[in-house]
């Protein structure tokens, strides 16, 4: 047994005695105890800290940098203790997770990076990178996500609801590097998206010749539709009154049918009714129309002409501001504003859609 | 006017001073305001004085002129037309003249008083009536200054005929509408007319008038 692997013996009994404490332990720090010995050349004991560390009970979550960074602690870990088998598998777990991530030249060695760069041509990966929060008006705003592959690849992007059903195609061609695309807060047929929960979708257009799977990534977006912002209207003009106030009274109605009859009457008044003629009752009837008329234009008020006139340009004026801020308001609620949160990049499903 | 008549002439001053007195209550005008208008009429006159009994009948056209000042107005009208006998072919020209001196004593009442010359013209006979009138009108409005309606009576003073029996009462009356559109110094207006004289033991001489005027300036 070599002397380095007696160390890290020696250090796992260590550990052994504070195995109690082991619970407490973040993966955290069990990740940087495990980077502590791999520096200190004690790769046993770095292998066992880093593998615990990553493990699904450790406390703690490690971020996908952080986990991309222990693993290339590990795979150079298993490179030097000549288990290239288990250093190829954290490599390619690497590309899987992260297609972008580079190990530090820096830090590793030639021969490290060499195998990666090797395991990385290897592995076909896709990955998906969506802000956190993207808040998009429709038509006009667009949320961007980056595509990213580890080798040249046909892929399909798209966005569908939870349960499947497919909501856009965003993309379908080559990706060699990485590719931007961006989605306008429209469904397919032009659409508002109802709100909940999306996926985001990049897969593999058909099986690879190669026979080598091709992980689907999708990213959950939560989108919510915000209510518009919509203008007030524009406060009324105090307008001067256009009427005068009904008039209830029937003197006007009086003194039209008291004409009326009066032409209707007057040859009995003067004449002794000696066969006047029949003239006077078109004259009567007329007067007591206009009397009745009369009667109901009072009721209603009279047009009072000089507030008419002054109040003209101030409804003209109020009306335009109106119209612009229906106009405003209508252009407002057709580009409604998307509330875009994004989770964590999953794994779809294995191999093509 | 028969001359030896005291009644008549107490009444006929009476009423001029009336027309006066009711200037002087009224609201003085500095300056004065004229009215001119035109109208057309149909007119009915029918006699029975003559036996049988005659009837005539057709259009006339009128015109009057009015100048106020202070209160008084002083108006003066002319009508005239063609009457045909009902019956007959015979015609008669209908020519009458009127100057009246007026004012207002209330906004809604006036009083007026004056000469009118009527005279019944055929190819031969000119039948000439003259009476002082003295006349009283009230308006009242229906909608405020747009549209009112008015109703007068007048009675003569005294009258003269020259052809026929000496007339006993003449008397006689208007009513009808005036309506002023808005934005505009113009008014239109119609009325019915009847003038009746009893002429002593031998029956009256009616006249009747449906009248339709437009006018410009104060009504």
């Amino acid at each position: 047994m070599s002397g380095s692997r007696v160390g890290g013996l020696l250090i796992l009994l260590a550990f052994g005695g504070a195995w109690e404490l082991r619970a407490q332990t973040t993966a955290r720090e069990l990740v940087a105890k495990g980077v502590q010995a791999y520096r200190a050349l004690e790769y046993d004991a770095a292998a066992a800290l880093l593998r615990r560390g990553m493990a699904p009970d450790a406390a703690g979550t490690l971020s996908t940098s952080e986990r991309s960074q222990a693993l290339s602690y590990l795979g150079a870990t298993e490179l030097f203790r000549t288990q290239r088998d288990s250093a190829i598998a954290a490599f390619r777990d690497i590309v899987e997770l992260d297609p972008r991530y580079r190990p530090d030249e820096l830090i590793f060695p030639p021969q490290v990076t060499n195998l990666f760069q090797e395991v990385r041509r290897a592995t076909k990966a896709v990955a998906l990178a969506v802000p956190p929060q993207t808040e998009l008006r429709t038509h006009t705003d667009r949320l961007t996500a980056r595509v990213f592959s580890s080798t040249l690849a046909n892929v399909t992007v798209t966005l569908a609801r939870e349960d499947g059903t497919p909501v856009r195609e965003l993309y379908r061609g080559p990706v060699a590097d990485s590719l931007t695309v961006s989605w306008d807060g429209l469904t397919a047929d032009g659409a508002r998206p109802d709100d909940g929960r999306y996926l985001l979708r990049v897969a593999p257009n058909a099986p690879d010749p190669t026979g080598t799977a091709l992980m689907a990534r999708q990213v959950a977006l939560d989108v919510m539709q915000q209510p518009a912002d919509t203008l007030p209207w524009p406060a009324p003009p105090t307008l001067l009154p256009e009427r005068t106030g009904g008039t209830p009274s029937v003197r006007p109605l009086a003194a039209g049918l008291i004409a009326a009859a009066a032409a209707v009457l007057l040859p009995s008044i003067v004449a002794h009714n000696r066969d006047a003629t029949s003239a006077r009752f078109a004259v009567g009837a007329a007067v007591g129309i206009a009397g009745v008329a009369g009667f109901v234009t009072n009721q209603r008020g009279r047009p009072i002409e000089a507030n008419v006139r002054a109040n003209t340009p101030l409804k003209e004026a109020w009306q335009r501001k109106l119209d612009d801020v229906k106009e405003e308001n209508a252009k407002r609620r057709s580009t409604v504003r998307l509330i875009v949160r994004a989770g964590a990049q999953t794994v779809a499903d294995r191999g093509t859609r | 006017m028969r001359p030896g008549d005291p009644v008549r002439r107490g009444f006929l001053a009476l009423a001029v001073g009336g027309v006066f007195a009711a200037s002087g209550v009224a609201h003085a005008q500095e300056r004065a305001t004229l009215t001119f208008s035109g109208s057309g009429a149909y007119v009915w006159v029918r006699d029975d004085g003559s036996a049988p009994a005659v009837q005539r009948r057709g259009p006339v056209l009128a015109g009057e002129g009015r100048v106020s000042l202070r209160g008084v107005t002083l108006a003066a009208s002319l009508l005239e037309g063609q009457l045909q006998d009902v019956g007959s072919s015979s015609q008669r020209d209908l020519v009458e003249a009127r100057v009246i001196v007026a004012g207002r004593p209330l906004p809604w009442l006036e009083l007026s008083v004056g000469p009118v010359v009527r005279a019944y013209v055929a190819d031969s006979t000119t039948e000439r009536w003259v009476f002082w009138q003295a006349r009283a009108r009230v308006s009242a409005p229906i909608v405020a200054t747009r549209l009112s309606s008015y109703f007068e009576l007048w009675r003569a003073l005294s009258s003269q005929v020259n052809l026929v029996t000496a007339p006993g009462r003449v008397q006689g009356g208007e009513a009808g509408v005036v309506y002023r559109p808005p934005r505009g110094t113009v008014w239109v207006r119609l009325g019915y007319r009847i003038d009746d004289a009893a002429l002593r033991a031998v029956g009256s001489e009616t006249l009747e008038a449906v009248t339709f005027s437009v006018g410009m300036g104060e009504w």
